[in-house]
């Protein structure tokens, strides 16, 4: 006879309650769990999508994705010259937030070089409407997140620019969508500055020039070298000569240009100790948090309902029923209540996951470990209550 | 009234189930240490009933406890069907197995388990002793058909009347066809008819099912149904010959 199950039936009530309560942080647990894989799988699918050997940053930067990281436009023509390295080509990288389809959009920019190899280095993935860029000048590729449509004119900067394809799933570890540009689109609206910001700029060079006792003259032709220009990328693409030795070809580059040199695997762990892993930290601790909360109100809950049952727990006792059948009535209740919670709570999840407003992935074993970690906390969360059941006496039965 | 002693009974065999020998109680220690029983004996034979009356705090329900080895007693020796469970200290006898397989309780305030049915009380007495799911529920239904309350099986107790309660109850307590029924005021909470019924029906079965019935009681309308009748006072055990030599004093 299943004790539990017919004491169930008594507070059907209550415990519905609870399942739905525990459920709902356990579903929130799941989602962060989602949340964290879908930021891993975004941010480390860009730099497997890049497809390239090397990465070349700025000197002593970890960028960059982890790390802001300037260099000179002209550098990857010294980088291609480097021997075994078949191809160099140059990419940037930004964050930005504009107006798009009538609402402020963040986005990230990337600017490659869409002659670079078969369809441009560090060109997009995931196509899934229209086609890679081909023009020069005035064409992006968006992923569906914002909004677009193939044939949409998009304002950025003093330009229109052309949908020519849709992406899906192409977004930065951030969650952000992608935006394609060629390298010198992406340039012209990073650097493109409004024409008063550009006026002051160079009155406040010209006086700086004045000051240092140069004549109008001399200040006029000294000016356009003081103006900030787009004249810097983020990093650069290195594609590897057949048989080359990559560890050479970095070693060579780090020595004689002074970049730093990663390869596609060392970009990875810097993307996952740098960035993710703080946000790894976080969803770490409040995963944690939520977990702990689910098991008190399990404890509680189990605790109040044996309470509740003490005085037939006593006469158990009395009537000689072994202690494994008054462990097993607790023990039983407290799996019942954290099994069907959890089950209600993955199928929480997966109403909530399609409408998700970030990338969500869930991997088997990492529900596996929580769904291990509930089950351990639900045997936890009734020592209580048992170590309370088996201490009552017999005797409660009779009143004394 | 007389100091406790053995007799016999038509009905019984000349062997006690049940033999308590210089049984003492103490609860506390040092000045402030209280005797609730005081060498007690007393020996019950197969199909007797005996009544055990006195004031409050007279040491019955102690006794009771003692007798059941649920609160074991300081000294003495306790002998149920043969077995030694206690001789100035636990004999290693399983007291709680023992329990379920050779007592039976019944309580003033029925302690039927609130969640299960009529039925599902009975039967889980002998399903704790490790009768089949299936046959336990057939004897616990005849046991109901036998204490007329077998059209209740499926009840909860709070569906039943006080009456319909203590059958149960004492169904609970005969499911495992116990050599001892220990019963702390079974008819208190009925009224005189229903009381006397239970009585009547406790008395049948002590006698057809050869189980001794030791119970507590201050129900002077039940005192006739008992075969004898002992008086406690200051843990101390005397006899009373027979329910009519009972004062009312005594039940007071």
């Amino acid at each position: 006879m299943e004790l539990a199950l017919k004491d169930i039936r008594r507070h059907l009530g209550k415990f519905f309650a609870t399942i739905v309560g525990v459920a709902m942080l356990l579903a929130i647990v799941l989602v962060m769990n989602g949340i964290y894989q879908g930021n891993i799988e975004d941010g480390v699918w860009l730099i497997d999508n890049t497809a390239t050997d090397l990465w070349v940053v700025e000197h002593g930067r970890g960028g960059p994705f982890n790390e802001a990281s300037r260099i000179p436009l002209d550098s990857h023509k010294s980088i291609a010259a480097t021997p075994g390295v078949a191809r160099a080509s140059p990419l940037a990288l930004y964050t930005a937030q504009r107006e798009i389809n009538g609402r402020d959009q963040q986005f990230t920019v990337i600017g490659y070089d869409i002659f670079g190899g078969e369809s441009g280095t560090g060109g997009p993935g995931r196509i899934v409407q229209g086609r890679t860029i081909t023009a020069p000048h005035f064409e992006m590729v968006a992923d569906r997140k914002l909004g677009l449509q193939l044939g949409d004119r998009v304002p950025l900067g003093t330009d229109h620019y052309n949908v020519v394809g849709i992406t899906s799933g192409a977004v930065d570890s951030g969650g952000n969508p992608l935006v394609y540009l060629a390298l010198a689109d992406a340039q012209k609206v990073q650097f493109e500055q409004d024409p008063r910001a550009i006026s002051a700029a160079a009155a406040a060079n010209l006086q700086r020039l004045d000051k240092a006792g140069y004549s109008a003259e001399q200040a006029t032709r000294l000016l356009p070298l003081l103006s900030g220009g787009n004249n810097t990328i983020n990093a650069v693409l290195v594609t590897l000569a057949p048989g080359a030795n990559g560890a050479a070809v970095a070693a060579h580059i780090s020595d004689w240009l002074y970049f730093n040199v990663y390869t596609t695997t060392e970009e990875r762990n810097l993307m996952l100790e740098g960035k993710l892993s703080k946000m790894a930290a976080v969803l770490g601790l409040f995963r944690t948090l939520l977990i702990l909360v689910s098991i008190v109100i399990i404890a509680l809950i189990v605790y109040v309902l044996t309470i509740e049952k003490i005085r037939s727990i006593a006469t158990l006792k009395l009537i000689g029923a072994p202690n494994g059948l008054i462990v097993r009535l607790i023990m039983t209740q407290s799996m019942i209540l954290t099994l069907a919670s959890f089950a209600l709570a993955y199928a929480l999840r997966d109403l909530i996951a399609p409408g998700f407003p970030r990338t969500l992935a869930f991997v088997a074993p990492q529900t596996a470990v929580t769904f291990a970690v509930m089950l351990v906390g639900g045997v936890l969360a009734s020592l209580m209550a048992v170590w309370h059941a088996l201490r009552t006496p017999a005797q409660l039965a009779l009143g004394s | 009234m007389r100091c406790a002693r053995r007799r016999s009974w038509p009905w019984a065999a000349s062997v006690a189930v049940v033999d308590i020998h210089n049984v003492s109680q103490t609860f506390g220690h040092g000045e402030m240490a209280v005797q609730a029983l005081k060498a007690t004996s007393l020996a019950v034979e197969a199909g007797e009933l005996v009544a055990l009356l006195g004031p409050s705090g007279s040491g019955k329900s102690t006794l009771l406890l003692a007798i059941s080895l649920i609160q074991p007693p300081t000294t003495g020796r306790i002998v149920i069907d043969g077995h030694t469970l206690f001789d100035d200290g636990p004999t290693g006898v399983d007291v709680r197995a023992f329990r379920r397989s050779k007592i039976g309780f019944i309580f003033q305030q029925h302690n039927l388990i609130p969640f299960l049915t009529a039925l599902e009380n009975v039967a889980l007495m002998l399903q704790i002793n490790g009768v089949s799911r299936r046959d336990s529920t057939r004897r616990a239904n005849d046991l109901l058909g036998i204490l007329e309350i077998g059209h209740r099986a499926h009840s909860l107790p709070a569906q039943l009347s006080g009456g319909e309660q203590q059958r149960v109850a004492i169904g609970r307590a005969l499911a495992n066809e116990p050599v001892l029924i220990l019963a702390d005021e079974p008819t208190a909470a009925l009224d005189t008819q229903r009381g006397t019924k239970v009585m009547a029906m406790l008395r049948q079965i002590a006698r057809e099912r050869r189980s001794a019935v030791i119970a507590v009681t201050h129900d002077h309308r039940m005192i006739e149904g008992f075969d004898t009748v002992y008086h406690l006072e200051d843990g101390r055990l005397a006899q009373v010959d027979h329910h009519e030599n009972v004062d009312a004093a005594a039940l007071a």
